[in-house]
């Protein structure tokens, strides 16, 4: 259906009443919320969560729920009324007992590196932060699996996988700090989409707590297991919307023996998409397939100094793993691939050392953008593979039209595009101008048969847009979901699933 | 953000049109990103945080509650909030952070945006513990490190070091430290050994670092540039916190760590240490390094002292080498519970690296690792590099 929300002007909240909350300080130094329909986070409620968790593991003070105000999305702020800490499953079920029957929002936040305002507490209530769960409670290499507490770094995963010889395969950038219950609930992405997939391939079973306090195990330790609706599949992603995610079971895989890299530069986009679809067609499905733009391989020199060549018109970082005799044949295969499609310079990496530099190039590329400018605004839209280089002209037509600086890097070989804007402060209405490129992005994502997000998730920064890649029979579709995990709706009140309802002027709101 | 919330906070600066990012009209909140009020920061260095938390896994406090509010981008928030007006100058919650970071810098090693998180903890000490309002210690500490007469006595107590032979104004200048001096004078002897021509006057003053890390960073600066021509063309010294805080007042080229002086020149053992093994037989001494916070991230030298050690003795890397010890410059006396807590997991490691000696590059971390392996009873060492780089010269 054609909708089309580019400014969101006429938004509801999802509770009954209108506009934002009222937040005002009460005479017993707890900030009330008087809007209609939610509870109140007064003394008795802030003993109540004492009592649960423990006094040191409540915080109401000013100081300390504005450290919990915003996650990396940049420009989205909001205060919560409490902030606690559980340290087991019980507690996270006693706390959403406790929210249900008060009717008090909850945002369940791991380590706060989501770049989609999903961990924003823009209703107010409770932050319930996850990261004292940190127990790798196994690691079985006979079964090719791992359970771990939700709060347990990505990292700490990983590593506890290798030192067993295996690997966690997904990898998103904030691995080193973001949590595998985060990672579950945005389902998070990284660079081997194209082979290996992302987050939701390899979540084996959870256990999670609904917004009614019942805490329940899905899937379980089985790669075949069609028992009931996919409860699995569907918390995975679902933002902290359905049930607070408390302990995940995921599948692993043996450490691939080598890994090997390779560079090639083309003169534009264009190219190097021909190159990607030539790679593939040629039969090679490589475990890294990553590009830079111009800009972007410039800001990556001047920051780096890496040698890349500045007249490139884009970068095409390529890359595969497994045997290493394998590794060695399908590298020279993809480099064969680029040079038909007429890449101006081919660089191969076989060792270790080598392929470490090359990735820098990659690695460093959000670094590079984030020193141009104090705001950067990292987004994530998705195309249809072949439709890449289209896109990112699309992209650079849109940032000329509204004279913002727009560079784009991204996994080629998933269509999955982050182009990045970079706002010049001593420029009056940098931000407004940045909004309206970010909402014409997502129109030509979506017309070219794409996505609003990739990876990142949608948080209250892109349910604008969400109906636009929906529509609006999914999105009451969302919502029947919600409701029927969480009555009374009170699990990241407005992000995904929440309550919408057309806004005056015919375009569909929240 | 409401109205109340408005009219309590005075009118930002104009870097970003915030409304141009509201949701709804008048629920609007950046998070106090760009919002210029109180003057307290360096706005620049405030606008650069991006939020994306890669900070976090290396914060030292963050690693012991888990909690945000005691990471460097939370921190970070709680300055915004401040520079703001949102938050109330001496807001409890902003007292016990500014304090208890360590300060170490680690956070600025993994920042993708090259945020400089050292210099912001100056400027909010600076206004957290501004007169009247700092802890009484500090004020304490800053004044006794100010009596340059008492400084130069304490020489005929413990015996630092003296100019050996004929020096002029291009000889390499040691600097004695203010604590060093006079806790570990056999450091500076030890020093002025291995560096040839080296001129130790005894009228130099503290470098001012002290005062910097703890709310008086003009002062901080006075007494760096008053070092600056106390010593004269290179200021060798012995202390890496001292290093980072005099190059960042004088220049980088004005100052040479130690091991970073030694590894330049070209110095050279005479041989390997050695010690006698469980079984009787010779065998070569086992040591292992604790960083100095600022010598590593504020200055970038690691691989110095790693690689003098290496020629004198078998050296064992420790998993935490380059994370802080807890001592933090002052931090140790000014918070010696949290100290310990930094300190604990550091100490365990050590033991069970079965190495003879834990070498620091610093002497608040020495101190540190001194007492805390005093007071374990522990049988592994804590010593100053230069006092094992002399038993091999």
């Amino acid at each position: 259906m054609a909708l089309s929300v580019k400014a969101p002007t006429e938004l509801r909240l999802p509770v009954p009443g209108d506009g934002p909350r009222a937040a005002v300080r009460g005479s017993d130094s707890v900030r009330r919320m008087d809007a209609p329909g939610w509870g109140m986070v007064d003394d008795g409620v802030v003993a109540r969560l004492r009592a649960i968790v423990g006094a040191e593991h409540v915080k109401v003070d000013d100081g300390a729920v504005a450290a919990f105000a915003r996650d990396a999305t940049p420009l989205y702020a909001a205060r919560p009324d409490v902030v606690v800490l559980p340290g087991s499953t019980e507690e996270v079920a006693a706390v959403m007992r406790l929210a249900t029957s008060e009717r008090l929002p909850v945002v369940p936040r791991g380590a706060g590196s989501n770049l989609s305002a999903a961990t924003l507490a823009d209703a107010g209530g409770i932050v319930v932060v996850l990261t004292r769960l940190d127990r790798i409670v196994e690691v079985d290499g006979d079964e090719l699996l791992a359970v771990v507490q939700t709060g347990v770094t990505t990292s700490a995963l990983a590593s506890a996988a290798a030192a067993r010889g295996l690997l966690y395969v997904p990898d998103p950038g904030s691995k080193t700090v973001s949590t595998v219950g985060g990672n579950v609930a945005t389902c998070a992405g990284g660079l081997r989409g194209l082979k290996y997939g992302v987050t939701r391939n390899y979540v084996l079973g959870l256990e999670a707590v609904l917004a009614t306090g019942e805490v329940v195990r899905t899937g379980g330790r089985l790669w075949k297991d069609v028992a009931g609706y996919d409860l699995t599949r569907l918390l995975t992603g679902s933002e902290g919307t359905l049930a607070v995610i408390t302990e995940v079971t995921v599948a692993l895989v043996p450490m691939p023996p080598a890994t090997g890299t390779g560079v090639a530069y083309f003169a534009s986009l264009a190219d190097a998409g021909r190159a990607v679809a030539r790679i593939i067609a040629d039969g090679v499905v490589p475990a890294t397939l990553e590009f830079l733009d111009r800009k972007c391989i410039n800001a990556v020199e001047d920051f780096a100094g890496l040698g890349l060549d500045r007249d490139a018109g884009a970068l095409l970082l390529f890359g595969d793993d497994g045997a290493s005799d394998l590794v060695e044949q399908n590298l020279s295969r993809m480099a064969r691939s680029c040079e038909k499609e007429g890449a101006t310079g081919v660089t191969m990496a076989r060792e270790v050392a080598e392929s470490e530099a090359l990735l820098a190039a990659r690695r460093c590329a959000l670094p590079a953008l984030a020193r141009l400018a104090p705001v950067t605004v990292l987004e994530d839209v998705g195309v249809p593979r072949p439709r890449i280089a289209e896109m990112v002209d699309r992209i650079d037509a849109i940032a000329a039209r509204h004279g913002v600086t727009v560079a784009t890097f991204g996994h080629a070989g998933d269509g999955n595009l982050h182009p990045t804007a970079v706002l010049d402060p001593a420029d009056e209405d940098a931000a407004a101008r940045t909004k309206a490129v970010i909402g014409d992005i997502f129109d030509a994502a979506i017309e070219l048969g794409g996505t609003i997000t990739g990876e990142h998730g949608v948080g209250a920064a892109k349910l604008p847009w969400l109906p636009a890649r929906l529509g609006a029979e999914q999105m009451a579709l969302l919502s029947r979901i919600k409701t029927a995990f969480d009555p009374a709706g009170v699990l990241n009140p407005g992000k995904t699933g929440s309550v919408f309802e057309p806004g005056d002027d015919g375009e569909v709101g929240r | 953000m409401t109205g109340d919330d408005e009219a309590a906070a005075p009118a930002s600066g104009p870097l970003l049109d915030p409304a141009a990012f509201a949701r709804v009209p008048g629920q609007v909140d950046t998070g106090d990103h760009g919002a210029h009020a109180r003057g307290i920061f360096d706005v620049e260095l405030l606008d650069r945080c991006i939020s994306c938390g890669f900070c976090l896994p290396v914060c030292p406090t963050y690693a012991l509650d888990k909690d945000e509010q005691s990471s460097p981008r939370g921190r970070i928030t709680l300055m915004r909030a401040l520079e703001s007006g949102r938050l109330e100058p001496d807001d409890p919650v902003l007292q016990h952070e500014a304090s208890y970071c360590l300060g170490c810098r680690a956070c600025e090693t993994v920042c993708p945006a090259g945020v400089e998180y050292g210099p912001m903890l100056e400027q909010w000490r600076d206004h957290q513990w501004r007169a009247g309002h700092g802890p009484r210690l500090a004020r304490w500490l800053r004044w006794a490190v100010e009596r340059r007469a008492m400084l130069r006595l304490s020489g005929l107590v413990r015996r630092f070091a003296r100019t050996r032979g004929p020096v002029s104004d291009a000889s390499p200048h040691v600097m004695l430290g203010c604590a060093e001096r006079a806790l570990f004078p056999s450091v500076s002897r030890a020093a002025v050994s291995l560096v040839p021509g080296a001129d130790a006057p005894a009228e130099q003053g503290c470098c001012g670092a002290l005062h910097a890390h703890n709310g008086d960073s003009a002062g901080g600066r006075a007494m760096a540039e008053r070092l600056g021509q106390d010593l004269p063309g290179t200021i060798v010294t012995t202390s890496g916190g001292c290093a980072a805080h005099v190059a960042e007042h004088l220049g980088r080229d004005r100052v040479a760590e130690i091991s970073d002086y030694l590894t330049r020149t070209g110095w050279a053992p005479a041989g390997r240490l050695m010690t006698t093994g469980a079984d009787g037989k010779p065998r070569p001494v086992r040591v292992s390094l604790q960083d100095s916070c600022h010598l590593r991230n504020g200055l970038g030298v690691s691989g110095q002292p790693r690689e003098l050690l290496e020629r004198i003795a078998e050296y064992v890397e420790a998993p935490s080498a380059a994370s802080c010890c807890g001592a933090a410059g002052s931090y140790s006396m000014l918070r010696p519970r949290d100290s310990k807590r930094v300190l604990a997991p550091k100490l365990d490691e050590i033991e069970q690296l079965g190495v003879d000696y834990v070498v620091a590059v610093n002497p608040g971390c020495l101190l540190q690792l001194k007492q805390g392996l005093l007071a374990r009873r522990s049988r592994v060492k804590a010593v100053h590099l230069v006092e094992l780089l002399i038993r091999a010269a």
